[in-house]
């Protein structure tokens, strides 16, 4: 039975088994159910600040959305571990607005679902895949820390 | 012209009431003759007949048979007998007043669509692209984004083999590379003008696309959301390509794998949205019929159907970039050659087996 794991309190790296790296938290569960819930997190920007830059990796995504589905099967068929914040469609203004703040550095509007990788906006899914196809991605997941070996 | 009455024999001889035989004769009778309906009737009633007694064919009664007391019963028979031919008779004119009616109907609009295929084809517009004999959207209203697309690509394929052409002539011609290069550019782009097409498509009718109804039966087997599996292509094209270097090798099996990846990753969200569709349709009770808010939620889902098929182009565009970037140029000549000739051939499989000898039923 998996624990509940509280944020902030978790020790890196975790476990380094061949081909399975848990370097990054996750905020879900085994069974995908959010443990924070966005409203707790909302209110204090500072939180998701530092959510983003403490996650090697951090998607966010619509809740239910099957684009936020592939981001993440995607990077889990790499062998990373994304931490997945699940947006309301009610939260959706806040979250772009705040995200857009802590972009650091790309230019462009914030879509779902935006990927963060090693603190920063790396892009949407177009990006992910494009990256990944060049077979430029897993050396930028190497770099941020989110992959060993 | 033949009479009536030899085709009657004709099928007198055949002693079954054949419906075919009957149509052929009221269909020429109906182009020469303005008499049809008498004539016709004669000849259902004379061959429904066939098996009654000689003087019953006029339906008319012979006064004579009623001072026979013996003949009473006989008569009764023959009377009953004459009432239920002209029944049988009455109700074959119907049916075949029904038939002849639809037929009509159905001989205007097939002159209507050759004189539509007539004009279209005056105006130098190509019709049918690559569309087996099977294909005739039954879709009810006209779709003028895909009737467009249809006829784009109807071009695009006859643009395409001319290219196809090029390529071999210019590989066995043994040309520069400087001009290999113009050819190996022109090749890509026309790709990538196909996946603009489909883009504006795809806004028209998602389901034409995610069906590629576009493409012949053979490449549509290998269907993978609106198009083909790029990892399935590399695994084919890559032998073609030999002789490469090591570290080409090693790319091009890398690719391989990151396109397995990224399709896992798409068909894995596909699947997901499959589940939430079939749960939104069927949410609520099913029993009780559908309500406007499970097809309203159901509408919604379906628009995220266009994002899986711009996102799977997008992955096969960017493998075609990819294997421009390790590739030589007189690899990638030959790559897009082979690519060409093996859809080709797909192609006129899809013809051999649509024109197959058929089994008898």
């Amino acid at each position: 039975m998996q624990q509940a794991i509280p944020y902030k309190s978790w020790p890196l790296p975790l476990h380094t088994n061949t081909g399975h790296t848990q370097q990054s938290f996750t905020l879900l569960n085994d069974t995908n159910q959010s443990l924070v819930s966005p409203k707790a997190v909302l209110k204090p920007t500072e939180d998701m600040l530092s959510m983003v830059s403490e996650s090697a990796v951090i998607v966010f995504a619509r809740r239910g959305c099957c684009m936020g589905h592939v981001v993440r099967r995607l990077l889990l068929g790499l062998g990373v571990n994304p931490a997945l914040y699940e947006v309301d469609e009610k939260d959706e203004g806040a979250v772009i607005k705040e995200l857009e703040l802590i972009r650091n550095g790309k230019d462009g509007k914030v879509q779902f679902p935006a990927v963060f990788i090693g603190g920063s906006l790396f892009g949407g899914l177009d990006r992910v895949m494009a990256t990944h196809i060049s077979g430029d991605l897993i050396p930028i997941l190497k770099d941020a820390g989110a992959l060993w070996l | 012209m033949n009479s009536p009455s030899a085709q009657f024999v004709t099928s007198r001889r055949i002693g079954v009431y054949d419906p075919i035989h009957q149509i052929g004769m009221w269909g020429e009778n109906f182009k020469s003759n303005s008499n049809l309906n008498a004539s016709a009737s004669l000849i259902v009633e004379d061959v429904k007949l066939d098996s009654q007694s000689q003087d019953a064919s006029h339906g008319t009664e012979g006064p004579s048979n009623q001072y026979d007391q013996e003949a009473t019963k006989p008569t009764d028979k023959v009377q009953r007998r004459l009432a239920q031919n002209r029944e049988a008779a009455r109700k074959s004119r119907l049916r075949k007043k029904a038939y002849v009616q639809q037929l009509e109907t159905s001989r205007l609009k097939l002159i209507q669509l050759e004189q539509e295929l007539e004009r279209a084809r005056q105006q130098g517009l190509y019709i049918g692209g690559g569309l087996d004999a099977g294909h005739l959207g039954f879709s009810g209203t006209v779709n003028s984004g895909i009737t467009t697309f249809e006829m784009e690509y109807g071009h695009w394929m006859e643009e395409q083999n001319r290219q196809i052409c090029d390529l071999r002539n210019a590989l066995n011609a043994h040309i520069t590379d400087i001009e290999l290069r113009m050819l190996v550019e022109s090749g890509m782009n026309h790709y990538f003008e196909l996946f603009r097409m489909k883009a504006t498509a795809t806004k028209a009718d998602v389901f034409y696309m995610m069906s590629g109804m576009w493409k012949t039966s053979a490449e549509r087997f290998f269907l993978w959301i609106g198009g083909v599996r790029p990892s399935q292509l590399l695994k084919v094209l890559g032998p073609q390509l030999n002789p490469m270097t090591k570290q080409q090798s090693l790319d091009v099996l890398n690719l391989e794998h990151s396109c397995q990846q990224a399709e896992d990753a798409l068909s894995q969200g596909m699947e997901r949205l499959q589940q939430t569709l079939a749960d939104t349709v069927a949410a609520g009770q099913l029993s009780e019929g559908s309500c406007n808010r499970q097809m309203t939620n159901a509408m919604e889902k379906l628009e995220a159907l266009r994002t899986f098929v711009g996102q799977a182009d997008h992955v096969r565009k960017e493998t075609l970039q990819q294997m421009l970037h390790i590739l030589t140029i007189r690899q990638a000549a030959r790559g897009l050659l082979a690519l060409g000739e093996y859809f080709q051939r797909l192609r006129a499989l899809s013809s051999l087996w649509a024109t197959r000898p058929r089994e008898p039923a």
